[in-house]
């Protein structure tokens, strides 16, 4: 669990005015960008720190610990986001095939696995690398998202994640890795096409 | 996949990452990486992905409405 969080919790459920505003823009921070990566949509994002926030304020004497509280935070997070007006954004509920995710003889070419080498040209591109992961992440079917977000993005442990989305740990380890290994296609797939346009231009 | 070897290591990859790896298959996996380049090839990417993850932060936070703040300060009363 990212320690900001407890830290944060703790800090309100101490009652300690001084640190309270801090403590309150933290967990704005953590609710607002959990829902940002969730979404995708600012409007959501908002809506779910807005409604999260104020349950968290109705629960926060009922949890006596700050780790316990923070999966409960994700929890409320996760279905609010869910529950948004603008879930279409949602990819209908699928499976991600583990065999369909294996790679293929050519992305194990030398020339497929090529295209991970970082070049000076991909980190001027960092910007447009970054609007990809996003494409990719909300491209993902929802419970792998969220498995993604919550493991890999919002950094909680696997126990952590499993408990936040009411499944198993083994459960949690699958969809984890076919979570990631889609998000690396799709940015393998980037980083070639890139590759092949810069051949383009220089012959 | 090069071979059925290949595609068990496949499956492990994000254990391994994840430090969760049974110490066994742990060794089986390092054992096969030595040997397999493109197995190696594909592991730094998927590791890169998961890096790339982990440091992805959204920007522009809005500030907490003064909704949420009255909620939180009042309860704190």
């Amino acid at each position: 669990m990212n320690t900001q969080i407890e830290e944060a919790l703790k800090t309100l459920q101490s009652g300690n005015r001084q640190d309270v505003e801090r403590a309150i823009e933290t967990l704005q921070g953590v609710v607002y960008g959990f829902g940002m990566k969730v979404c995708g949509s600012h409007e959501d994002a908002q809506d779910t720190a807005q409604e999260t926030l104020i349950r968290l304020a109705r629960q926060l004497r009922e949890f006596p610990d700050a780790r316990a509280l923070a999966v409960w935070l994700y929890k409320v997070a996760k279905t609010q986001c869910m529950m948004s007006r603008r879930k279409s954004k949602f990819a209908p509920l699928q499976m991600l095939s583990l065999d369909a995710l294996m790679p293929t003889d050519s992305a194990l070419s030398p020339a497929g696995t090529r295209s991970w080498q970082v070049t000076p040209e991909e980190t001027v591109l960092k910007e447009e690398l970054r609007g990809r992961l996003e494409d990719a992440i909300l491209a993902l079917p929802k419970h792998y998202r969220l498995v993604l977000i919550l493991r890999d993005m919002e950094q909680l442990d696997t126990r952590e994640v499993a408990e936040v989305m009411g499944i198993s740990e083994d459960t949690t380890k699958k969809r984890l890795h076919r979570a990631r290994v889609f998000v690396r296609n799709a940015l393998a797939g980037y980083v070639q096409d890139l590759r092949e346009g810069e051949s383009k231009s220089h012959a | 996949m090069p071979d059925r070897r290949c595609k068990h290591i496949f499956t492990m990859l994000s254990d391994y990452l994840n430090a969760e790896l049974p110490v066994k298959n742990c060794r089986d996996l390092e054992c096969h990486l030595k040997g397999c380049e493109p197995c190696i090839a594909y592991f730094e990417s998927l590791k890169n992905t998961v890096e790339a993850c982990r440091q992805y932060q959204v920007r522009k936070i809005p500030a907490p409405s003064q909704k949420v703040r009255e909620a939180l300060l009042l309860a704190l009363q």
